[in-house]
């Protein structure tokens, strides 16, 4: 369905976005490049950590499983086979540009319940080594092998807020297919 | 959503066609360390934190030793080693074996046993003395391989876990060799 601007507004003196077009917001060129970099930044690091994960499957089961999340063989070697292909291909999915706001939420709603995890981990691990947590360090199958603890969550902080900002509307510049089923055009709020 | 299951079956997909994919439906970490015995308390002193993992806290509940830097220095002076009377055991996988082992290590990756079995039990149950080592730290590979090997028949009373690990080794300028077993490929102090 299309719309013809002007015969709107003689009809009816206002200008009303037609239902089918998605007023996108006008950002600055150097908003719009921040956000170009900040998707594939975060695409990057997902395709970087998931394969990383996804050639030493072994591994990675070995890690997900010192987390004792769940004693049933089944869901864990699920979750160890599946996770990191499931992050690579949403870091594809960012770096081309596909469906990136589903995508970004869904890099948020794996990244919170991994943060929250690996810092009970390391508070157990302070606690019972009697060491400040600052001090605390370990391999949480993040693909980077050991890290420092608090950096590591410091970091996953950093993406989930570049993942909100993409769920927001930011990272639209050359994108494959930014929404799956629509296409928003390009239209100043200003017409 | 469509985004999660679209990426989730993608994930499965691959996982499916790589060939270095998880079986799902296996327990890679059969119930080795579980003998039916029954479990007896910790021993006095035995360190219980977490980075004594879960599995090898019931391997020491079911008899099996944890043993220190200087008994596994003790032992690898032994002449003992000499007439195949202590055998180490490395429970990394291959590309760990490689890069760095205790020199004439037998490698058992308890992940694949089948490959390893028929050359390391008979060792083993020749052996006065197993000793049995990953990379120490919150590694549990030497947990699960010593349960495995006590439940292929090996007594429990000469299994000992290195805690320490080939980290622990090495940081101790122990001889390290490097590739196959008895490859003379030797670094560090000479034994």
């Amino acid at each position: 369905m299309t719309h013809n601007v002007p015969e709107d507004r003689e009809r009816t003196g206002t200008v009303r976005p037609p239902s089918s077009v998605s007023v996108m917001p006008q950002r600055s060129p150097r908003i719009e490049i921040a956000g170009l970099v900040g998707r594939w930044v975060l695409g990057a690091v997902f395709i970087y950590m998931g394969l990383s994960k996804a050639l030493h499957p072994e591994d990675f089961l070995k890690l997900v499983r010192q987390y004792e999340l769940t004693t049933n063989p089944i869901i864990l070697n699920s979750i160890a086979a599946a996770l990191p292909w499931f992050e690579t291909f949403c870091g594809v999915m960012l770096v081309a540009g596909i469906a990136v706001r589903g995508t970004a939420l869904v890099t948020v709603l794996m990244l919170v319940p991994f943060t929250v995890v690996i810092a009970k981990r390391a508070l157990a691990l302070a606690a019972a080594l009697g060491k400040p947590f600052t001090s605390v360090k370990f391999d949480c199958g993040c693909g980077n092998g050991e890290v420092v603890i608090w950096q590591k969550l410091i970091e996953n902080g950093l993406l989930v807020v570049l993942a909100c900002l993409l769920v927001a509307g930011f990272g639209r510049k050359w994108c494959a297919r930014y929404s799956l089923f629509k296409e928003p055009e390009m239209r100043s709020p200003k017409e | 959503m469509l985004v999660a299951v679209t990426a989730g079956l993608l994930a499965f997909a691959a996982n499916a066609i790589s060939n270095r994919g998880l079986a799902l439906g296996r327990n890679y970490f059969d119930a080795q360390i579980h003998d039916g015995s029954g479990t007896r308390s910790l021993p006095a002193g035995t360190n219980t934190t977490p980075l004594l993992g879960s599995a090898l806290q019931q391997l020491v509940a079911q008899g099996i030793r944890l043993a220190d830097s200087n008994q596994v220095t003790a032992l690898f002076h032994d002449p003992r080693f000499e007439q195949g009377l202590v055998a180490f055991i490395d429970a990394r996988d291959d590309e760990h074996y490689q890069a760095g082992h205790i020199p004439c290590a037998w490698q058992f990756d308890h992940i694949h046993p089948e490959n390893y079995l028929s050359t390391v039990l008979p060792v083993c149950q020749v052996a006065q003395e197993v000793v049995v080592y990953c990379n120490g730290g919150n590694c549990e590979d030497s947990a699960f391989t010593a349960g495995f090997l006590a439940s292929a028949g090996v007594s429990r009373e000469k299994i000992s876990v290195y805690v320490g690990g080939i980290t622990e080794w090495s940081t101790n300028r122990m001889p390290i060799e490097m590739g196959e077993r008895k490859s003379g490929r030797v670094a560090g102090a000479g034994k």
